[in-house]
């Protein structure tokens, strides 16, 4: 039996790891399962005050279940690239693990009053974004659609939380319901 | 339409090359990656990237500046951006001084990448559009159009090019297929007579009385209907190339006259007396076997000799395999873009299907092969599963095995169907395959209802 692993990093929020969890049991055909990970503070940058998502998402892979179909991360923590000043998420296109930061999808980060829904649906849409990576999805051209590029909070709330019709005829057989 | 665009990323630091590359390549791009300068140019020499990304400071000799340059004189169309953590004044002017497209300084947002490189995207597609479309617009092919890696069809080029410069009659051979035409109108256009109309007529397609009247055009009440003056494609073609498709179909009468106009560079249009004067260039076309058709009286050797004066004969795509792919992939660049289709490969197990196949259809068979698989393509790439139409063909084609109880008209049906359509539906060329007549086919066609 394999499984659609769902993970958060020792820093992070449950409310979260939940609320994904539940979201991918009714959006993916593969049983989910949860698992507890590691936190990924090695990877902070002291120049620049943020994480590697580089090294953060080479521990997720390291971490990978070997029944695990793919394995998506969760952390609190502010994830970077180096060419870029910030990540959403990071995932390894075609492959098996996927990484998520939750520090710019809470509404505080904008100077905003907290508001757990609005953070959950955005982590439900990151989520399934990082993981369609996994599955060898690009970026979509349907803004609509949660494949399509977010740069910009903005625009994670303009997706809805589901593939469109083209990047769902591309996942492999028997992955989404 | 981003899979076709390939991106190389150029900078002496593993990490920072290969984070921007993952970002660029869940974009949708294709892309590649360099440690060093004197890489990159090695890179750029074998692969026509659309976008370079290259870092400005490096070490080992050649800085970003430099790499920049050298870049732009081998690949003048492709953008280059420079990144840098240390943006001054100075190597910003410089770099955009070079050619550089951009200048960025990173970390950047991943906003301005991604516009950044939408945008050029967007550029790139409509240049490329606008190519394509004056060139299907002109269709004024050049030699650097006819695309082939085989050596064989390099020494076909370089006879072309010689011949090009030349006022000589010239004799295209070769199957259906195998893109006649397109080396008749490159040698037109590498020509002197580039600037003058190049004028093509296919003889296969025209009565004989019809084909008489295009050729050399009528008078004014040279037959009922004909109520005024028109001039035929030899008049129309004066000063530039005639180019003559399936000469060996024409009527014994039409050789005559056109041995005429090769002999004397005159003729009488229909109904006149007046003798018009051309000059027109002839390259001559045929898949038939001439000289057979000569031993068979069905050809004048005159004609023959006249036409021959240089043979060029171009082979089936079957003995030059080595095309296919090259082939393959500028025919699904051509219609990612018709069709509007983002798809810019073909799968490993999708090529070995098209080196597989034996083609009889020729380059014009994979252009079609390559446009049915677009079509109906769900992915980025095409795969074996979008070629499965071939195996079918081919499979049909090798064993070709009779089912126990079926009778001779179902059979006789079914071979004449599967040759069709191995013709593309040309009957002539079916006639030919089955050693009838081109009319006792038609008749069978219609008896047993057979669709074309």
């Amino acid at each position: 039996m394999s499984y659609l692993y769902v993970g958060a990093t020792a820093e992070t929020d449950r409310d979260a790891l939940t609320a994904i969890g539940a979201f991918f049991s009714v959006q993916f055909a593969l049983p989910v399962r949860k698992i507890d990970l590691p936190s990924v503070d090695f990877a902070f940058d002291a120049r620049r005050h943020q994480y590697g998502s580089i090294p953060a998402l080479e521990m997720v892979y390291r971490l990978c279940p070997g029944d695990a179909v793919k394995l998506l991360a969760v952390t609190e923590r502010d994830l970077f690239i180096p060419v870029l000043t910030f990540v959403f998420g990071h995932a390894q296109l075609g492959g098996r693990a996927a990484l998520i930061s939750l520090a710019r999808l809470r509404q505080e980060f904008y100077g905003l009053q907290p508001d757990l829904p609005v953070l959950l649906e955005r982590a439900c849409k990151e989520a399934l974004h990082e993981t369609g990576h996994t599955f060898g999805l690009v970026h979509c051209s349907d803004i609509g659609c949660a494949m399509a590029l977010s740069t910009r909070v903005q625009q994670i709330d303009h997706k809805r939380a589901a593939f469109c019709p083209v990047c769902s005829r591309r996942l492999p057989a028997g992955v989404t319901i | 339409m981003k899979t076709h665009w390939r991106i190389l990323v150029v900078d002496d630091e593993a990490v920072m090359c290969e984070s921007l590359a993952a970002w660029l390549r869940e974009d949708g791009y294709l892309v590649d990656t360099a440690s060093s300068g004197c890489q990159a140019i090695d890179m750029a020499q074998a692969v026509d990237y659309a976008i370079y990304f290259v870092d400005l400071k490096m070490p080992g000799g050649m800085d970003g500046i430099e790499t920049l340059m050298r870049i732009r004189r081998l690949r003048p169309d492709a953008s280059i951006i420079i990144i840098t953590a240390y943006a001054t004044v100075d190597t910003a002017i410089t770099a955009m001084k070079e050619g550089a497209q951009e200048y960025i300084v990173k970390p950047c947002n991943p906003e301005e990448i991604s516009l950044l490189v939408s945008r050029i995207v967007k550029v790139k597609n409509l240049q490329r559009e606008n190519t394509i479309l004056r060139k299907k617009l002109t269709r004024q092919y050049r030699f650097q159009d006819v695309i082939s890696k085989s050596a064989g069809m390099r020494a076909i080029l370089d006879l072309a090019t010689e011949v090009a410069s030349l006022p000589s009659t010239v004799l295209i051979t070769g199957d259906s297929g195998t893109g006649k035409e397109l080396i008749a109108r490159a040698i037109h256009f590498s020509g002197q007579r580039a600037a003058k109309p190049f004028v093509a007529v296919s003889c296969a397609a025209l009565a004989e009385t019809l084909l008489e009247s295009e050729l050399f055009g009528y008078e004014k009440g040279a037959f009922t209907g004909a109520d005024q003056q028109k001039r035929g494609k030899f008049e129309l073609a004066d000063g530039g190339t005639i180019f003559l498709d399936e000469i060996g179909d024409i009527s014994p009468k039409l050789q005559v006259d056109l041995l005429r106009v090769l002999q004397d560079r005159t003729f009488y249009r229909l109904g006149g007396s007046e003798e018009v004067r051309v000059d027109a260039r002839v390259i001559a076309a045929t898949h038939v076997d001439l000289q057979q058709a000569i031993a068979e009286g069905k050809f004048r050797d005159d004609l023959f000799y006249r036409l021959n004066v240089i043979e060029i004969r171009i082979p089936p795509l079957r003995d030059r395999r080595e095309d296919v792919p090259l082939l393959a992939q500028h025919f699904v660049e051509r219609f990612a873009h018709e069709l509007g289709k983002d798809i810019g490969e073909i799968s490993e197990g999708g090529l070995k299907v098209l080196m597989d196949y034996n083609w009889p259809g020729n380059v014009r068979e994979l252009e079609n092969a390559i446009e049915r698989a677009m079509v109906t393509c769900r992915g980025h790439s095409l795969t074996e599963e979008d070629f499965a139409f071939l195996a079918q063909n081919g499979a049909r084609a090798k064993g070709w095995t009779v089912p126990v109880g079926m009778s001779i008209e179902e059979m006789e049906k079914l071979l004449i169907a599967g040759t069709l359509e191995s013709t593309n539906g040309n009957v002539k060329d079916a006639a030919g395959r089955l050693g009838i007549d081109r009319s006792t086919l038609y008749e069978k066609i219609k008896r047993y209802e057979i669709p074309r």
